[in-house]
């Protein structure tokens, strides 16, 4: 998903839309929706910072920042209390220590597809529940089916047998659950992890994935009220301050040439 | 005549060979289903058949791979590494280092002079360098597996994939193809990402050569020749490379009758 968070002294405007197969075309489109939800022009924003997977895919940005220093930031914003935070998108997962707002340390899975979000979205195919209802569904299961895969294409098998065999789905799901937050847990384990923990991307919005990361943490966690856009909160907050901070030195920060446009192929 | 049968159950694809005196007489293929108990009966049915045989000419029969188990008409189970070296070392006697591309499994196993396993390494948990892996590509492009060593020739400008993941290939595979990646170069970029991943399970048990290459991923041409270049040395391949483990499974069994 691409997302667009406009701040003033306040947050103007906050936006989700499809990033899509190539990740570079939809930007524009959904920064476009943003400012018209704002009713803004493109040439009211001061300053625009991209993050996240493709970043580089924004050419109308003026800066870079990575995904991890701009979850914290935003994340810091909405609830300060947080010292680690757990983010499940759809192409991977991450464990973020932070402190005042500033990582100090991460650990990040993006090489396998097990413990991301992709896991829930194949088996969520293959069982036919929609993604969002994954959730509400599992709080139904009388016990969380073990899976014993850990890979997600023999996962899918395993599921989709265990069904065969008369399983539910309520259970076979909350086994889902089960085995993406022990994934999750033997990740950011890693980290020293340290209270309150926070859970935010697109996996914060399962309740049922929600309930078993507490169960592998042993503790409750927080969920900013809008989880997937804590990294794009965080992307505008970090433009903010280096605006403000170019204004009070007495320059004005270099900004992009090219317009609201998608970006061109790179290779 | 001494005839004995050698049947391999595995996750995809369940073989029998039938063997005389340490010769194969006869063999059959077919895919393993749900049901392996069924399955191992129709193959090695299948394989007797040819020859005009019947269960009853049959002196000895083991059984191994993923479905061993239920294979109840079988005189002895053994592991489908053993049988792999076997079978192997009867076929290329200088092979060190074996390379198993199955259907849900890859195993790199090492074989001494004598044709016996002395270190095998399995990826289980992934199905990143397994035949899985070409399945699925083979789906998004909408050919046949047993096409995809053919298309792949034609590559000029293979697709670099990031990810050694099969589901995150995928989706990849998905973009570089709306971006306009032709078929050839999707294949051989797939045939150098799990050849990379096979080829780490290869230097964990150690490098030695000669390598050989077997199970459904040794047919596919394309595939072997990355592991090939990956290795930076020669691969071999047998006729057949999928019935490996059967035969093996039958030399073992005439082992056991010649005592």
């Amino acid at each position: 998903m691409t997302k667009v968070v406009i701040v003033s002294d306040r947050i103007e405007t906050a936006l989700i839309g499809p990033t899509g197969p190539e990740h570079r075309k939809l930007a524009n489109k959904v920064m476009e929706e943003a400012l018209k939800q704002a009713r803004l022009r493109f040439e009211d924003l001061s300053y625009i910072v991209a993050t996240g997977y493709g970043r580089i895919n924004v050419p109308f940005a003026d800066r870079q920042i990575t995904e991890i220093t701009c979850h914290a930031k935003g994340l810091y914003s909405l609830l300060p209390t947080v010292k680690t935070i757990i983010d499940i998108g759809g192409q991977d997962s991450k464990g973020i220590r932070i402190k005042d707002g500033k990582v100090i340390n991460f650990v990040m899975n993006d090489k396998c597809a097990a413990g991301t979000g992709r896991f829930l979205e194949v088996i969520a195919d293959s069982l036919g529940v929609p993604l969002n209802d994954l959730g509400k569904l599992s709080l139904e299961a009388s016990r969380a089916t073990p899976i014993s895969s850990t890979c997600t294409v023999f996962a899918e098998h395993e599921v989709t047998n265990q069904l065969a065999n008369g399983e539910s789905v309520a259970n076979l799901v909350a086994g889902v659950h089960e085995s993406i937050a022990t994934r999750v847990y033997s990740l950011v384990r890693k980290l020293q992890i340290e209270k309150d923990i926070a859970v935010t991307g697109g996996g914060a919005k399962n309740i049922g994935l929600v309930k078993a990361l507490e169960g592998k943490f042993g503790s409750p966690v927080l969920i900013p009220p809008e989880p997937l856009i804590t990294g794009a909160l965080g992307a505008a907050l970090l433009g903010k301050e280096k605006w403000e901070k170019a204004r009070l030195d007495g320059y004005t920060p270099t900004r992009s040439k090219e317009g609201l446009q998608e970006a061109k192929l790179f290779t | 005549m001494t005839l004995v049968i050698g049947i391999d159950v595995g996750s995809g694809y369940s073989k029998a060979v039938v063997c005389e005196d340490g010769t194969v007489r006869s063999h059959a293929v077919m895919p393993s289903g749900g049901n392996y108990k069924d399955t191992a009966k129709a193959v090695s049915e299948m394989a007797l058949q040819k020859r005009n045989l019947s269960q009853r000419d049959i002196r000895y029969t083991v059984a191994t791979g993923y479905g061993a188990g239920m294979v109840d008409f079988a005189d002895e189970t053994m592991t489908d590494i053993s049988c792999h070296a076997a079978g192997i070392h009867r076929i290329f006697p200088a092979v060190r280092t074996l390379i198993d591309v199955g259907a849900q499994f890859s195993r790199a196993i090492r074989v001494n002079d004598e044709g016996k396993v002395t270190l095998f390494i399995m990826n289980e948990k992934c199905a990143g360098g397994s035949g899985k892996f070409l399945q699925i590509i083979a789906r998004i492009l909408k050919i046949g597996i047993e096409e995809i060593s053919e298309l792949s020739r034609g590559s000029t400008k293979p697709v670099e994939f990031t990810t050694g993941c099969a589901v995150f290939a995928e989706s990849e595979a998905v973009s570089r193809i709306a971006e306009g990646a032709l078929p050839a170069d999707i294949l051989a970029g797939i045939h150098n990402a799990m050849a990379s991943k096979i080829v780490t399970l290869v230097t964990r048990v150690g490098l030695e050569e000669k390598y050989a290459v077997t199970g459904g991923g040794a047919k596919d041409a394309g595939l072997v020749k990355a592991i090939g270049t990956e290795l930076a040395s020669d691969v071999l391949v047998a006729d057949e490379p999928q019935i490996t483990a059967a035969f093996g499974a039958a030399l073992i069994a005439s082992e056991r009758i010649s005592r």
